[in-house]
């Protein structure tokens, strides 16, 4: 079970850069709705004024 | 109006059900099912997560290569979207394959890097595609930037036969090919090998799509924003 450090390297890599990206998109796909969600709210306002 | 919303409500689920599968069952086949190697032992376990990294890569910036010849001939901001979400994923499975071979290297090559022919093209296709990214980064969609990285898209792509070629070209540390031989597919290999491939092969093409899903669907939501900011300044 020599070199076993360097699998666990690797898997810590791997998994750890696929779920980070992951993380990272699910977030800022989050951050995007929200914005999105408070623009429409503001033109559905600025329609009821006008 | 549209739409980034709603299909951000609804979320591939399918996908990730089926990625999450495979990635069980490629942990399964590589820890679990598939005999540790003789000569390199526990080590040589690495090459599942190293040889589909560097598959999905290379495939990754296939895309980027075809959307961008489409984003340029067609002009239909789609093709730009599906380039530039590709070269991102691309660039995840490339910086793993830069990880990983190094990783696999101490322990067997006694070095952690060598400038040999394939590990110094990888290195250049990492920074080509970095290079693609950083230009993206700093040019609206449709504009002469993403045009020009769509060039950088499409010539970066030929780096990827030199890659492939180079350890039958010239004298390098990397090993040939084990699965695509002249002598046949997984000639060279223990079937048990060649099916844990396979399917670790399989799980990282299902986490490809999953997150070209994901990326495709910021960039949309992106410009949904954009449009909407536009039309009000030009509606005031």
């Amino acid at each position: 079970m020599d070199n076993l450090g360097y699998l666990f390297a690797v898997n810590v890599f791997v998994w750890g850069g696929i779920f980070g990206y992951v993380f990272y998109l699910i977030r800022r796909s989050h951050s995007l709705k929200k914005d999105l969600d408070l623009l429409k709210e503001t033109l559905k306002k600025d329609a009821d004024h006008e | 109006m549209s739409d980034a919303s709603q299909e951000t409500d609804s979320p591939g689920y399918g996908l990730l059900g089926l990625a999450g599968a495979g990635v069980l069952a490629a942990l399964v086949a590589i820890f679990i099912y598939v005999p540790t190697e003789k000569t390199e032992g526990v080590v040589q376990r690495i090459m599942y997560f190293h040889v589909p990294s560097a598959w999905i890569a290379f495939f990754a910036f296939f895309i980027v290569f075809l959307c961008s010849i489409l984003f340029l001939w067609k002009k239909e901001r789609e093709w730009d979207i599906y380039a530039h979400a590709s070269a991102e994923v691309g660039i995840l499975f490339c910086t793993l394959v830069l990880i990983t071979g190094p990783l696999w290297a101490k322990p067997i090559w006694g070095v952690w890097w060598v400038w040999d022919a394939r590990l110094t093209s990888t290195l250049v296709l990492w920074l080509i595609y970095v290079a693609y990214l950083m230009l993206r980064a700093q040019s609206e969609p449709g504009s002469t930037g993403a045009r020009y990285a769509a060039v950088i898209g499409i010539v970066g792509f030929l780096d990827i036969p030199l890659i492939h070629f180079s350890v039958l070209w010239w004298r390098t540390f990397h090993p040939d090919p084990k699965f695509i031989t002249s002598q046949g597919l997984g000639a060279g290999n223990d079937l048990s090998m060649n099916i844990t491939l396979m399917i670790a092969l399989g799980a990282f093409t299902l986490l490809y799509f999953l997150l070209m899903s994901l990326r495709v669907q910021l960039e949309r939501m992106k410009d949904e924003i954009d449009r909407i900011k536009k039309e009000r300044l030009y509606s005031h």
